[in-house]
């Protein structure tokens, strides 16, 4: 089980799944995706966050 | 985002929060509450009509309420799950007993006032924490106006606003007048640093100060960009690089000297008042907008989250952890990663979470990792 649908939650959940573990994804807000979501770009190389 | 909405072996379990964990590091047994959206989330196809129809308004918190949204709302365009949610508080039908419009125009008969929220009991063999950050409320330290000063926003809310798909279509309007922020003046440390507020450096204010005045002059080649610095901590690969690009490539000012106060002129813009340090001068500025690197904490609810989990924390809230096992929480089986681990940004966020998963997979595959497979 994974707490927090944020970049680390996914990327860990991404992980375990690739693995084959099955993951409970658990997010407290309606959709995942975390502060990461908000931002527009992303330093130092400027991608899209999402 | 949208890998992990696809991937067979990930349940995403949104609107949800931990109630419970029991057991033993390979035999957890935890509860979950799936809140109540009163929407049939394996019906809904988030098309929209009922919020186009749904009279009642309330704050967006994901566009950092500088917009509304309705009550029945879709928590953003590229969520997942994408389903949409009705905000009990806010609701009409909720608080008055009537309305129901969004129940009519829906042709998928998705919605669902019945709906109760449901305990699910999982077993797990590990749990990761990755619970991440809320950025720091400036509004006690009022000698940067937040809050009094329209044209004095906050980091989190210029990314909003520079956002295509923000409440400004990505034009830098200024919220005062909406007219086009021309001059912008970032502001760092604000909440950090600060033996007041947040002790520990934020790790990601410099940078993306740069990247926030990097943006501006994207958009519009006239920007005129000034970061206060207390001093640039672009510690990380290709970040010095960043900030010499900034100052050769778009011309972005850097001024050492952290601000000692914002005030507003006549025309509704903030002034700037600082120490340069570099001359020994107090100095003023005038600018269109100010945007305010605000320090980032662990988020709000970690402590009751930590003691639902039975794992410590240290002094600034964040996950204890053991300098031989960085993502090794207090409690066997328990991991963590991310910003609830400490400051850090995005890359090391990333870096963290793949330490984290190969600790949890070690736990649950053995037979994987001692090569016996």
């Amino acid at each position: 089980m994974v707490i927090g649908g944020g970049i680390a939650g996914i990327q860990a959940a991404l992980d375990l799944a690739d693995m084959g573990v099955k993951v409970h994804l658990v997010e407290r807000r309606p959709a995942i995706g975390g502060v990461m979501a908000q931002l527009d770009k992303t330093f130092p190389t400027n991608d899209c966050s999402i | 985002m949208l890998d992990a909405g696809r991937h067979p072996n990930i349940d995403i379990l949104a609107y949800s929060e931990v109630e419970s964990v029991s057991g033993e590091a390979g035999n957890f047994t935890a509860k979950v509450r799936k809140k109540a959206r009163f929407v049939k989330d394996d019906v809904c196809n988030a098309c929209g009509d009922c919020a186009a129809k749904c009279p009642r308004k309330a704050p967006d918190e994901f566009d950092m309420k500088l917009r509304d949204r309705r009550a029945i709302y879709l928590y953003f365009a590229q969520g997942i799950p994408a389903v949409m949610t009705i905000d009990k508080n806010n609701c009409t039908y909720f608080e008055k007993g009537k309305c129901r419009l969004c129940e009519r125009v829906c042709q998928k008969k998705a919605i669902d006032f019945e709906q109760k929220d449901e305990i699910l009991e999982l077993k797990v063999g590990a749990v990761i924490v990755a619970t991440g950050l809320d950025v720091f409320d400036p509004t006690p330290m009022t000698h940067f106006g937040y809050g009094r000063i329209k044209n004095v926003i906050t980091g989190l809310e210029y990314e909003r606003l520079i956002n295509a798909t923000g409440p400004t279509g990505g034009h830098l309007y200024r919220p005062s007048d909406k007219k086009l922020a021309k001059r912008v003046a970032y502001l760092q440390c604000i909440g950090s640093r600060d033996m007041n507020y947040c002790k520990y450096c934020c790790t990601v204010g410099c940078m993306y100060a740069i990247k926030d005045a990097m943006l501006a002059r994207e958009h519009d080649p006239e920007a005129v960009s000034y970061i206060f610095h207390t001093d640039f901590r672009n510690v990380g690969k290709w970040f010095q690089e960043y900030e010499i690009k900034g100052r050769e490539l778009y011309g972005i000012n850097y001024v050492r000297g952290r601000v000692a106060e914002v005030q507003q002129d006549k025309d509704g813009n903030p002034v700037v008042w600082y120490e340069d340090t570099r001359k020994r001068e107090v100095k003023s500025m005038t600018f269109d907008l100010v945007v305010l690197a605000t320090a980032a904490m662990p988020a709000k609810k970690s402590n009751e989250l930590a003691n639902i989990l039975g794992i410590e924390l240290d002094e600034n809230e964040f996950v204890k952890l053991s300098a031989e096992a960085p993502t090794d929480t207090s409690r066997p089986g328990i991991f963590a990663c991310g910003f609830c681990n400490g400051p850090c940004d995005i890359p090391e966020a990333v870096t963290q979470a793949g330490a984290a998963a190969m600790k949890a997979g070690e736990l649950v595959l053995p037979e994987v990792v001692v090569g016996t497979k």
